[in-house]
């Protein structure tokens, strides 16, 4: 009950815009977990891209930021794990990861 | 004189030697990803990423107001990537449930 009361009251709790800006970001994390059914077709290389180097980042911002904030990081290395599984998904199906001699030569 | 300000905006503690610097900064990349995509026909598009980053984007303008100092950067970035989103939903939206009437209409 008092680690309770402690996580609500703390300074980087649910009180505070602190808390709800890495929970907006886990938004990112739960659309890449729904895509991941998604054929590689529909996926955006642009995007999920982005969205790799974009959490890389972020995960060294939220580690030097003051207050430190570890739900932030905690986001974003989920996210960077499911973007980065998204990437290797649609770089497969344009036939990026193929060894070079299977490589189809009209492959885009 | 010219380079002394320089230099004081090199060594500032959020400047580009810092992550609090390229973070925010590479977070134009989603938007600038997002734009790119506005080529993609919207069947391609994906209903949870365009609502993260939407969502995302509005949560974030909030935060950047709400931190000490107040981030205009991270303010305009997350303003652009809910501008974006919205009108990537928006097309996505039309073309799923508007253009059925129009379809119907020409079957007939």
């Amino acid at each position: 009950m008092a680690l309770f009361k402690a996580f609500i009251n703390s300074p980087v709790g649910p009180k505070t815009t602190h808390f709800w800006g890495p929970v907006s970001n886990l938004g990112f994390f739960i659309a890449g977990v729904a895509d991941m059914k998604k054929p590689p077709e529909m996926l955006s290389g642009n995007m999920t891209g982005v969205l790799c180097v974009y959490s890389a980042l972020f995960m060294r911002f939220a580690w030097m930021v003051r207050p430190r904030n570890h739900m932030l990081l905690a986001s974003h290395a989920l996210n960077e794990s499911v973007q980065l599984y998204q990437l290797s998904r649609w770089a497969k199906g344009k036939g990026y990861l193929q060894p070079k001699e299977d490589k189809a030569p009209s492959s885009t | 004189m010219a380079t002394s300000k320089l230099q004081a905006l090199w060594n500032h503690p959020a400047g580009p030697k810092t992550i609090h610097f390229w973070a925010p900064t590479f977070k134009w990349g989603i938007s600038i990803a997002n734009i790119a995509d506005f080529a993609k026909p919207p069947e391609k598009l994906s209903y949870p990423q365009q609502f993260a980053v939407t969502a995302t984007g509005i949560i974030w303008s909030r935060y950047s107001m709400v931190i000490t100092p107040k981030n205009w950067n991270l303010f305009s970035v997350n303003l652009a990537m809910a501008g974006t989103g919205l009108y990537q939903l928006s097309r996505k939206i039309r073309h799923d449930y508007f253009n059925e009437e129009e379809t119907a209409a020409l079957k007939e």
